[in-house]
């Protein structure tokens, strides 16, 4: 009776650092295995991180839910920021302001059907390279370039991962739905 | 790998269909964006840069493995299925194609100078540069900066502003980036289609050599453009441009050394004039986003 509680922490540690490694591990494949011919890679971690969020979302506790996705967006995001080159914090910034205004906007919603997870990501996918290019471009930003480089083709890549992603994902949790 | 990503399993749901939703989550997020803010201001003020770097040394391995994985699986469907004498007849026509242009590139150069810088560039030729061979681990991950990781640090003898060379099949070898930051085994490179990336060039025409100011396009649209060059220069479509090695001495905003002078960058595609300067879309000799190897210019004197 004495050792449940130490067993029980132990377990949420070891749970969560098996999380960091398995969410880190996506990371490395997403800036090694995943680059694009335009230039980047295509951004799984965000993808999942907004995918995570809305089958939290959809979930009996919504709360809980929402929750795991802000962790997932806060270590997928470090990992991209150790990964990726980038000051230590500014994807984590990045994917935890999109995966929040995708728990914002969808909270009300009923998260069924393929049109809801597609619209989720676009938004999300919009502020988190919004965010990246504020927080990673030197200087006055031309963001009609901005878009046509960046915005544009991210959106459009994170769109083409978004519904293999979302059912996959579903798929594993569907204990929580 | 299940059982971390479902960590609690609900089962009491059909029990309790619908909570009613609280401000823990937002709380939550909000107290997140403070944390990675504050990782920000501290990474930028370098108080846990070091703490980055060595994880991103402890991954370095393992990206390189995935990273090769990746190029072997690219060069298996792109390759030639039927004849291995056609592929090494048309490596051997590349590499001679590229020593041709390579030499091009250098009698133009050779044209330029006087005979006193003849004999300066006699003296640089007979003692070339240190070069140091690198793996790239990791390319740019997403939209934001052009920034790659290759698997040679400060133990191998690389440091902060040196130029960093890579050669794509067919072509000369040229400048790829410059080192922005190192570890003990790795060094991060910003490439010179960045944004923030700036160098010295000489553009080489009819015997002549302009000065001008080579600047990364990536997040505006295109690859280099050549700017601040006297309206007075003459420049047409296929002049070369190489580095002219005053970036130190250029004052531009970036705490990066001298890049040395006569490394290809790249030629001209198009000149366009505004007021008394005017300016030209660079292609670079070598695309950043292709280079698997590349070569440290250790030597930064030279």
């Amino acid at each position: 009776m004495g050792d449940s509680q130490p067993r029980r922490l132990e377990e949420l540690l070891a749970r969560e650092l098996g999380l960091i490694l398995c969410i880190g591990a996506l990371a490395l494949a997403q800036v090694t295995l995943l680059p694009t011919p335009l230039g980047f890679s295509a951004p799984l971690i965000l993808v999942l991180a907004i995918c995570r969020t809305l089958i939290g979302v959809g979930s009996a506790f919504p709360d809980i839910g929402v929750i795991r996705g802000l962790r997932w967006s806060l270590y997928g995001g470090l990992s991209l920021d150790i990964l990726a080159a980038t000051p230590l914090g500014s994807h984590a910034l990045a994917t935890l302001l999109a995966t929040f205004a995708v728990t914002v906007l969808t909270r009300r919603l009923r998260i069924e059907g393929p049109l809801l997870p597609i619209l989720a990501v676009c938004v999300g996918s919009l502020i988190y390279e919004v965010v990246l290019a504020l927080l990673l471009q030197p200087g006055p930003i031309n963001w009609v370039s901005t878009v046509q480089v960046a915005l544009v083709p991210g959106v459009l890549v994170a769109l083409i991962l978004t519904l293999p992603v979302f059912f996959v994902l579903r798929w594993m949790l569907r204990a929580q739905l | 790998m299940r059982d971390f990503f479902d960590d609690i399993p609900i089962r009491l749901r059909r029990e309790r269909s619908h909570t009613s939703a609280s401000g823990r989550p937002f709380v939550l997020a909000l107290v997140l964006c403070l944390v990675a803010g504050t990782l920000i201001i501290l990474d930028r003020q370098g108080v846990i840069t070091p703490i980055r770097l060595l994880v991103q040394q402890g991954v370095t391995p393992a990206a390189q493995a995935l990273t090769g994985l990746r190029d072997q699986a690219l060069d298996l469907v792109g390759a030639p299925r039927n004849a291995a004498s056609l592929r090494a007849q048309i490596s051997a026509l590349e590499q001679e194609n590229s020593q041709l242009k390579a030499d091009n590139l250098r009698l133009q150069q050779s044209q330029v100078e006087n005979a006193s810088l003849r004999q300066q560039l006699q003296i640089q030729r007979e003692q070339p540069w240190r070069l140091l061979g690198a793996d790239v681990t990791v390319r740019p991950a997403d939209a934001g900066r052009r920034v790659m990781t290759i698997a040679k640090g400060t133990t191998d003898g690389v440091q902060l502003g040196m130029a960093v060379i890579g050669q794509n099949p067919g072509g000369p070898a040229a400048l790829v980036g410059i080192i922005e930051s190192t570890g003990a085994h790795t060094a991060e490179v910003l490439l010179i289609t960045d944004f923030s990336s700036q160098v010295s060039a000489r553009i080489i025409h009819a015997g002549q050599a302009g000065l001008g100011l080579v600047q990364g396009q990536w997040q505006l649209g295109s690859r280099l453009r050549l700017g601040q060059i006297d309206r007075s220069t003459q420049i047409v479509h296929g002049d070369a441009v190489v580095s002219a090695g005053l970036t130190g001495s250029m004052r531009i905003p970036l705490d990066l050394a001298a890049v040395p002078a006569n490394i290809p960058i790249g030629s001209v595609e198009t000149v366009s004039a505004s007021g008394q300067e005017q300016s030209a879309e660079l292609r670079p000799f070598v695309d950043p986003d292709q280079v698997r190897y590349v070569w440290v210019i250790l030597n930064q004197d030279a």
